[in-house]
């Protein structure tokens, strides 16, 4: 075979069908990667590091907000594929176990087969049981509440306001409801709650409660990976990021109000 | 003594909070103590720098965020996990979460006011817009600093 202008260094020739592979399972790491809160560089650079560990000989990336798109090349070989990836919320699990088995495919521990029934096993990851989630999240408010200089009256509307609302994100979440709506609904709930520390006058420091009450809701992921990704050059998806972050923020805001004024108390 | 009682509630009670959002990111089990670990060094070094050297927010925050970082970046080497986890977790009591809802509340309220009321609602939403900007940059400076710093290398990708 007549090729022009070769100056690269090959590895073994790999047939179409390990080829589909090497593309198949490195999409779906970066896909995962990318729906549960990694930043776009590390989304860049375990796809990589996945598909020249599984043998190709380099990989075009290119990460957008919600979807990648990839192309293996092995040999003059190449094959291209487009893979959705709409944000499912944060879940450091999967991110730790794909950084892994990225090192290990590196070093020359896990062939494709292997590869593909870990990422089986990543897709049923144990997470943590909701009653957890909601209390440790209620706790967390609480928490921020103090950081806020709030008493020991505040401290417990507060817990009880942020896990009420927690568990009510999680209903609406398991009911498919869209996002920006569940969380306008999720810091009305919030609020409502938060705003009888001074209707039943508990505390002179009533407003640290509902203003600590809705933290739960706070886009933190999205904002600094945003500004992350601003800060490594990728400008169009700490775009998409940064502007999302505020969308929900707006939400945040739009629930919150709506309570102070449902309730006739003071506000923040 | 004062000063130190004041630093460790605050450094307890960050943690806390680190923890807390850690359950909810799914941070594995092992990892959590590291979160409340990092989390509360960053917001107490920050707490720390504003009360006793009257630093302003801003510089306060990058600080605490280098913090962060750098323990981050330790404690992933130490326990082969991606620093990210402790990062973004350990940064999460100070990410400026009220100041980003009041600028949008500060907004709102502009919807009812005649254009001579307008100012006050403005110049809030203005101040809040711009703390949280900055809040958010000092932040994403400090915890990629020492990625940037430590691990100099042409980009592969």
């Amino acid at each position: 075979m007549a090729v022009a202008a070769d100056h690269h260094s090959h590895k073994p020739q790999l047939d179409r069908e390990a080829l589909r592979d090497v593309i198949r399972l490195s999409l779906w790491a970066g896909q995962m990667l990318l729906q549960y809160g990694a930043d776009t560089n590390r989304v860049e650079q375990i796809i990589h590091r996945l598909g020249t560990g599984l043998g190709a000989d380099w990989m075009d990336i290119l990460v957008t907000p919600d979807a990648i798109v990839a192309t293996t090349i092995n040999n003059y070989e190449f094959r291209t594929k487009v893979r959705r990836a709409p944000s499912r919320g944060v879940d450091m699990t999967v991110i730790a176990e794909i950084s892994e088995l990225s090192y290990k495919v590196q070093a020359g521990k896990m062939d494709r087969f292997g590869v593909g029934e870990k990422l089986i096993e990543i897709d049923k990851r144990p997470h943590y049981n909701r009653w957890t989630v909601v209390l440790a999240v209620g706790l967390a408010c609480a928490a921020f509440n103090r950081l806020f200089g709030g008493d020991v009256a505040t401290f417990a509307v507060t817990f009880f306001a942020s896990s009420a609302a927690m568990y009510v994100r999680q209903w609406l979440h398991s009911l498919e409801l869209n996002t920006v709506l569940n969380w306008v609904i999720t810091a009305f709930v919030a609020g409502i709650i938060a705003s009888l520390a001074e209707l039943l006058s508990l505390s002179p420091l009533s407003s640290t409660a509902l203003a600590a009450s809705v933290l739960l809701l706070v886009p933190g992921v999205p904002l600094i990976n945003g500004s992350e990704d601003f800060l490594n050059g990728h400008i169009t998806n700490g775009l998409a990021r940064s502007v999302w972050g505020a969308i929900l923020s707006l939400a945040i805001a739009m629930g919150l109000s709506l309570a102070i004024t449902t309730m006739r108390v003071s506000g923040l | 003594m004062n000063i130190l009682i004041t630093i460790l509630e605050d450094a307890l009670w960050s943690g806390v909070a680190a923890v807390g959002f850690g359950v909810l990111f799914n941070v594995p089990k092992r990892a959590l103590v590291y979160c409340a670990l990092v989390g509360a060094c960053g917001h107490a070094v920050r707490a720390l720098m504003m009360t006793q050297f009257n630093m302003g927010i801003t510089t306060a925050t990058l600080i605490g965020a280098l913090v962060v970082g750098f323990m981050s970046k330790f404690i992933a080497r130490k326990l082969k996990m991606p620093s990210m986890i402790f990062g973004i977790t350990g940064a999460i009591p100070m990410v400026p979460g009220v100041f980003a809802y009041q600028t949008m509340i500060s907004l709102g309220e502009m919807i009812h006011q005649e254009p001579g009321q307008i100012a006050v609602s403005l110049g809030e939403a203005a101040v809040n817009g711009v703390r949280t900007v900055a809040l958010l940059g000092c932040l994403a400076l400090g915890i990629t600093a020492p990625t940037f710093l430590l691990e100099r290398e042409h980009p592969v990708v």
